[in-house]
């Protein structure tokens, strides 16, 4: 076992994602770039009597379309989020070319998701074979067979990951990743390390979520973590404003390819940007609130620059996490502020989720994406609904509209609830 | 960075070694007391019964009171028994490396786990549902969404989260350094312990604690196992699991954890913590079985020869291997026709050991456990047998240990761990040259 990394650079020949706002990236960051919002009222349950009525949702004509050959196949085993995942994958193996590579042993899949929520239904059927007292029918609940394995299969994280590998041919690395809101950006940035200490050559690695369902969506109202006053859905979701007072939760899916350079340019494939470092931490605070002073957000943040052997002055742009929760947006202002310094009022700092919601372990490969698209158009996506500035969040949040602005480099913060944090280095391909 | 050893083979000098270990099984919660009970040959399945249930075989923690934790009330009812048995090993393997002396910041420990499924308790739930049962004994689901939904305790769904229970043992124990959390079979604490392997070997820890947790074995859990047919049939008797028996019918449910603090050598003769055992290599793979819930035999043999290759070893060098193992009819086989494959030209073919006979099938704990037995075998020089009285099935060709303890010096062990869906790993670790 090598006792050191080699220096293989890690490059990025594919994505893909599926969003509130589109069906791919293209759709996705155009309108973004024009400041649209993917959110509005909720149709796929019944909100009535909840305190947040708004989400994310995805059209679901959109993901019957975009599923790629061999999935129906998958589909009784499929959950929601893994069929996202399979459509954003479908569009990032295309521009990749994934099929063209011939040892499929060398690629792997790293994959943040969390499978499908018991649904009300599952609760109904349940019920039934429970006294209330401690008691269950277990026998009657199998002789009933109602309660289908497959209801089993879908909740389980690895399965997502595991149909992805069968659907894509996929035999390499197999992780299944299950750190909430930071799982797609540590599935990014595990699967850089792989690619680069050799292990892999080529990494399917993202994220996907869908708890727009009731018990996924009562879970956040019961902690009160969703937004709860809004003008309008497209509203709602307000970072680093004043009146922010929440997420929206959202479902979607984010797709990269990662692939030693060496590899990618002996296959003569694009390459569409590079991943530079990866820090990720642990805030060890507290499990419902972050670090007052963003501590772990820091060290992760400070961890990738680390790691990408980069000063703050090499960075142009930061994607943020920025939920739109008062606590998260406070904390991560500190901590950006605390590792830039002087130089923390400069950097532009934007928040897709203002547009998209939140997409929980999907968020970190969608944003590492759209930073991504960002540079090759020269466009940084703006934080919309900033109308009421924050004096406790000063920096410069590219308000309200897309700014024209080259840049180089960036990084993508996620921090997870719980306090598992993960900041990506991302920088345009320059040979 | 390398010499060659002797073996005329490359020898890594500044190789990732073990400091410290925690582990929690149905057969006690101190290494000692599990490797004693292993080599009398007692199995910590039985029948337990649960909550009213039908009784059900599974090798369940007992007699583990988590008020020796001294954990707040206010965390408690966000735990389940998994938070308290990850809680319990992360704590012993922080405390036998001897880290509070160490002079570490909290950015300096890294965390990694493999944790299972979480499932509900029904009891989380039920008073919505009975709140809003309509006359036909159905959900009246305008009841439900109006207003018996709040009937559910505000921190339930943090409950729920997979990463909930790992946070709170990081917090515990101040940790801040690189983290993870993979999910959910006996893959995934192998995968946590290969990362952090990977993340000391990148200097981005000084030391790393790793492992992983079974699930709660709970009426949801047994189901699930039922349900993906891989549990051995309840009978009169106690059901049981029996890796590459000729009367092998599937697996049993086990709880515990396993955790280790691995840390490199230098920086362990650095602070003078004592250590037996490095990992040297790993391998990982995913190729499920065309028609059954287990890994392919290809699958299976690409990580191990992964493993030998990172750590620059024959097959000739590993002296045992303890098998995924889990009982069941096709997992066994595939595993013992990639051992056979790969030890082909092998003179000595290893010893093959399988824990999960004694401690049931621990899920994501399997792996962390096995590693620490695995340490024991190579610092004890004895392999414990297989538990329980059956009869290895001669079609299968491992030179599984039965009826009694061997003793004899053990330089290598191998470790496999798989999941149903076909991900596969691998791991080696061996003695330290001094």
């Amino acid at each position: 076992m090598a006792a050191t990394m080699s220096e293989r650079r890690v490059v990025i020949t594919g994505c893909g994602m599926i969003t509130p706002l589109g069906r791919n990236t293209d759709e996705t960051f155009e309108k973004a770039s024009h400041g649209l919002s993917g959110i509005d009222y909720i149709k796929g349950f019944d909100t009535r009597g909840l305190p947040c009525q708004v989400g994310g949702e995805i059209n679901n004509q959109w993901i019957e379309e975009l599923q790629p050959p061999g999935a129906k196949r998958l589909q009784a085993y499929s959950a929601r989020g893994l069929r996202l995942m399979m459509a954003a994958t479908h569009e990032a193996a295309g521009l990749a070319r994934l099929h063209e590579v011939t040892d499929r042993s060398r690629i792997g899949v790293a994959l943040g998701s969390h499978g499908d929520n018991p649904a009300v239904d599952d609760i109904n059927l349940l019920h039934r074979f429970y006294d209330g007292k401690g008691n269950w029918d277990l026998q009657g609940l199998m002789d009933a067979g109602g309660y289908s394995a497959l209801n089993f299969f879908r909740r389980k994280p690895d399965a997502a990951t595991s149909l992805l590998s069968m659907l894509f041919n996929c035999k390499g690395t197999n992780l299944s990743f299950v750190s909430a809101c930071s799982a797609g950006a540590q599935a990014i940035g595990e699967a850089y390390r792989l690619v680069k200490e050799g292990t892999s050559d080529v990494m399917v690695a993202g994220g996907c979520e869908a708890t727009l369902n009731f018990t996924g969506f009562i879970g956040f109202v019961l902690i009160k973590a969703l937004v709860e006053k809004y003008a309008s859905p497209q509203k709602a979701s307000r970072p680093f404003d004043r009146k922010r007072n929440g997420f929206v939760m959202s479902e979607g899916a984010g797709s990269v390819i990662l692939e030693d350079l060496e590899h990618a340019l002996a296959r003569g494939v694009p390459i569409l940007g590079e991943i530079l470092g990866y820090g990720d931490s642990a805030d060890a605070y507290r499990i419902t609130d972050t670090h007052p002073k963003g501590e772990g957000a820091i060290l992760a943040i400070q961890g990738a620059l680390d790691d990408a052997g980069l000063g703050v002055g090499d960075i142009d742009y930061i994607n943020a996490h920025g939920t739109s929760t008062i606590q998260n947006d406070l904390t991560e202002t500190r901590a950006i502020t605390a590792v830039f310094g002087d130089r923390a009022k400069k950097v532009p700092v934007s928040s897709n989720k203002s547009m998209l919601g939140h997409t929980i372990a999907a968020a970190g490969a969608i944003e590492c994406i759209l930073t991504l698209t960002g540079m090759h158009r020269s466009i940084i996506l703006p934080t919309i609904n900033h109308e009421f500035p924050d004096p406790k969040c000063d920096l410069d949040y590219v308000p309200n509209e897309a700014r024209m602005q080259s840049y180089r480099r960036a990084l993508s913060n996620s921090f997870g609830f719980g306090g598992q944090n993960a900041c990506l280095c991302i920088a345009k391909y320059e040979g | 960075m390398t010499r060659n050893n002797d073996e005329g083979k490359p020898h890594v000098t500044d190789p990732v070694v073990i400091t410290g270990a925690g582990i929690i099984t149905a057969l006690g919660d101190t290494v000692s007391d599990i490797w004693s009970a292993l080599h009398r040959g007692i199995s910590g399945i039985n029948s337990f019964e649960h909550a009213g249930q039908p009784p059900c075989t599974a090798a369940v923690v007992q007699d583990f009171d988590p008020a020796g934790l001294g954990i707040h009330p206010r965390d408690a009812r966000i735990m389940g028994k998994h938070t308290h048995m990850l809680i319990k090993a992360s704590r012993d393997a922080h405390h036998f490396a001897r880290m509070q002396n160490a002079s570490l910041s909290p950015e300096d420990i890294g965390f990694y786990a493999g944790m299972g499924m979480v499932d509900y308790e029904i009891e989380d739930l039920l008073p919505a549902v009975l709140k809003s049962i309509g006359e036909d004994g159905s959900i009246d689901y305008d009841r439900f969404y109006a207003s018996a939904y709040q009937e559910i305790h505000p921190l339930w769904p943090l409950f729920m989260l997979n990463n909930i229970s790992f946070c709170q043992a990081a917090i515990g124990l101040e940790i801040r350094g690189e983290n993870t959390v993979f999910s959910p079979h006996a893959d995934s604490g192998a995968l946590a312990v290969v990362e952090g392997m990977r993340t000391l070997l990148d200097h981005k820890a000084r030391i790393v604690i790793a492992g992983g947790v079974s699930e709660t074995v709970s009426p949801l859990s047994l189901a699930r196992g039922t349900f993906f047919d891989i549990l051995a049939p309840e009978t009169d008797s106690i059901a049981l699991c029996s890796p590459f028996g000729n009367n092998r019918q599937g697996t049993v449910l086990g709880e515990g954890c396993g955790m280790i603090s691995m840390e490199l050598r230098s920086h362990a003769d650095e602070r003078g913590a004592a250590y037996s055992t490095m990992i040297s290599g790993y391998g990982i793979s995913c190729s499920k079985d065309a028609e059954v819930n287990c890994p392919s035999i290809y699958g299976i043999k690409t990580a191990m020869q992964q493993a030998l290759e990172a750590a620059e070893v024959r097959p000739r060098d590993i002296d045992v291997i303890i098998a995924h193992g889990d009982g069941t009819q096709q997992g066994d086989r595939n595993e013992a026709e990639a051992i056979n494959e790969v030890f082909l030209e092998s003179p000595v073919q290893p010893v093959v050991y399988a824990s999960k006979a004694a401690l049931g099938h621990l899920l994501a704990g399997a792996a962390p456990v096995d590693i620490i037995l695995g340490s024991r075998m190579i610092e004890q020089k004895s392999i414990p047998p297989v538990a329980g009285s059956y009869f290895p099935d001669s079609t299968l060709r491992v030179n599984l240990i039965k009826d009694l303890p061997l003793f004899a010096k053990t330089r290598r062990v191998m470790i496999n761990a798989f999941s149903y869906e076909g991900q596969c790993s691998s791991l080696i670790i061996e003695a330290v040259r001094v």
